[in-house]
């Protein structure tokens, strides 16, 4: 007991030792903190919001039955979830055909960039040869041309090499550290590698170990997080291009699944101007089809930057991009 | 490589200056081992269309069939500037925009990354909702969700409150507008320079700002004297990115229109003509700011 009241009597005397004056200005600095603080949160939800809100639409109208999408009262909360809508959209699209298309060519491409790129960077990172800086300056040079001005040169070469209509003329050059993006990958990598400590390797190289079994035993372990943030940012990008694929891929079956957009907007404009069409189907094509279409469209990046998420940022954070 | 590392062995024998050449001599060829599919990749897929391309501009397509040309100088530059009444306008109001465009998303992705670099709750979250234009792809899915229309107004980004607008009158919001909606799309269009600013900022040794905070530095004073100058190489990357972004991407109507010419009405020549014209143009003004960003460096050290 006497223990306690002891204790309680030193605590008093604590704060008693807080003099008047110091502790009304703890209190505003405290206040100010928390005002901050709010502010600060307010400013990023609203930021979050402007980017937040057309998804939330699009998932949420996706969902949508006739009524409610003619109810203008229903806005964030359907009467009831139709997935049908899903099904609809996904005939329409002919979605696996299109997402097996899809797969290939962004799978491929990412694969590609991943194994090129790192080992192209490597190379910048940590070799010193003539004509060095010509070869980088190239490099940047590939990353400023438009994919427009070469388009059709290239369009010629791979018509003579019979690429046209295959998914080579997307996936082959992302093995030689071009494609869409690539002058990028290269340039993430060697920053990577140039911030990395070069004990590791030079212990490696005098244990007996070639250039090629260091890069692959040692480096390429180390740079997991560089190879994640390439992996997610090549694959969305190969994924959401479409300009490419349709100007190599001239049959309609071959082409990529963001390709397929276009003519599903299309065909609500068209339903617009004919209502009845569809209807013996025994539905019209409406708005919450459409917008289950696109959701189908971008789910294949959602689930794997979903996997990722977390350690994409982790990678984000530690590639070491301000070591230049 | 093992005879390549016995005859290195064996040198290692003789005279210094010698085993120092062999050296050099294996390490220029180990780079160029690594180098070896960028140095075919550029031949094949880059150089060659580089020069064909500029040889087609300078050249008229007689024969379509097995692309016979014939070189005509400088005829399809002067169409282009003299007679292509559509060139000239577009050009320079995709210029202008895009000059436009870029340093404001590089303010605020800067700003937005240094938001999200704060080590608060939920910063998980809002990074994941910063990261979703990225994901949502930059062109047709994100102009069917934005609702843009041809003239480029945004459906459904930031507008004035519905009070707010009453009050003010519609003249007034009709000019407020364009410029509300020119920061959505900013928004949207700055996933990546985020990214690549909260890479940056991550890379910054906080025992700097603590040094500074011993020092009695105020908050605005450390972003000027520490995050500006530090990022400084990151600010570069993200604007060239961005430019080269707004300058190709597919929804750009100088592109649109150079891709119709090629396409649709067969001036192929001319379609690259213009091209470089277009490339030339960002190709300058990305030189300029290297070396504006050099001659604002050496001044630093000086």
């Amino acid at each position: 007991m006497s223990v306690l009241t002891k204790q309680m009597e030193q605590v008093r005397t604590a704060k008693g030792h807080m003099s008047r004056e110091n502790f009304s200005q703890v209190a505003t600095s405290k206040s100010k903190k928390i005002v901050v603080r709010l502010f600060y949160y307010l400013v990023l939800c609203s930021l979050s919001f402007v980017f937040l809100y057309p998804f939330i639409t699009m998932v949420v109208t996706s969902l949508m039955s006739d009524s409610d999408l003619l109810n203008i009262t229903v806005k964030w909360l359907p009467s009831g979830f139709r997935w049908s809508n899903f099904k609809i959209a996904m005939e329409q699209l002919s979605y696996w055909r299109y997402l097996k298309n899809s797969l290939i060519i962004a799978g491929a491409a990412t694969i590609g960039h991943v194994i090129s790129c790192s080992f192209i960077g490597y190379g910048f990172a940590r070799y010193n040869f003539k004509f060095k800086g010509v070869c980088f300056a190239l490099v940047i040079l590939s990353m400023l041309v438009p994919v427009q001005t070469l388009i059709f040169p290239l369009y010629i070469q791979y018509s003579k090499m019979r690429w046209l209509d295959t998914y080579l003329p997307l996936i082959i050059p992302t093995f030689f550290g071009y494609g869409l993006n690539g002058a990028f990958f290269i340039f993430l990598f060697r920053q990577f590698f140039m911030g990395l400590p070069k004990e590791m390797e030079e212990a490696a190289r005098i244990d007996g170990c070639g250039a090629f079994r260091t890069f692959f035993k040692i480096m390429l372990p180390m740079s997991k997080s560089s190879i994640l943030v390439a992996t997610v940012l090549s694959f969305v990008w190969h994924w959401n291009d479409y300009f490419e694929p349709n100007i190599y891929i001239r049959t309609a079956g071959k082409r990529v699944l963001p390709s397929r957009l276009p003519a599903l907007y299309a065909l609500m404009d068209t339903e617009d101007a004919m209502d009845l069409v569809m209807e013996e189907d025994g539905y019209t094509f409406n708005k919450a089809m459409l917008m289950a279409g696109t959701f189908l469209v971008i789910l294949p990046v959602l689930i794997v930057y979903g996997f990722l998420q977390r350690k994409f940022m982790e990678g984000v954070e530690r590639s070491g991009l301000t070591g230049m | 490589m093992k005879s390549e590392q016995k005859n290195s062995i064996k040198q290692n024998a003789g005279p210094k200056k010698k085993n120092f050449m062999t050296m050099q001599k294996r390490n220029s060829l180990e780079a160029l081992m690594f180098l070896s599919p960028w140095i075919i990749g550029t031949c094949v897929f880059f150089l060659n269309a580089i020069f064909s391309s500029i040889r087609l501009s300078f050249s008229e397509i007689v024969q379509l069939r097995g692309f016979v040309m014939e070189w005509i100088g400088f005829k399809n530059y002067e169409h282009i500037f003299m007679y292509d009444i559509n060139f000239m306008p577009t050009f320079i109001s995709v210029v202008t925009d895009t000059l436009i465009n870029t340093p404001l998303v590089l303010v605020f992705s800067l700003i937005i990354a240094m938001l999200i670099n704060q080590p608060v709750p939920g910063k998980g979250f809002f990074r994941t909702c910063f990261f979703i234009p990225v994901l949502l792809g930059s062109g047709y899915v994100m102009a069917q969700l934005l609702e843009i229309d041809a003239t480029g107004s945004v459906g459904v980004g930031i507008a004035l409150p519905q009070v707010l607008q009453e009050m003010l009158g519609t003249t007034l919001v009709a000019t407020i507008q364009p410029f509300l909606d020119r920061i959505t799309l900013i928004l949207w269009n700055s996933g990546v320079q985020i990214i690549l600013f909260l890479a940056g900022l991550q890379g910054i040794s906080s025992s700097l700002y603590e040094a500074a905070k011993c020092d009695g530095a105020t908050q605005w004073e450390m972003f000027w004297k520490i995050t500006l100058p530090m990022i400084s190489p990151i600010i570069l990357l993200n604007f060239v990115y961005t430019m080269v972004m707004y300058f190709t991407s597919s929804d750009n109507d100088l592109v649109s229109y150079i891709l119709d010419q090629v396409f649709e009405n067969t001036q192929f020549s001319r379609g690259a003509a213009m091209g470089w014209v277009y490339f030339l143009f960002v190709f300058v003004l990305c030189g300029v700011v290297f070396g504006v960003v050099k001659l604002g460096s050496k001044a630093n050290e000086a």
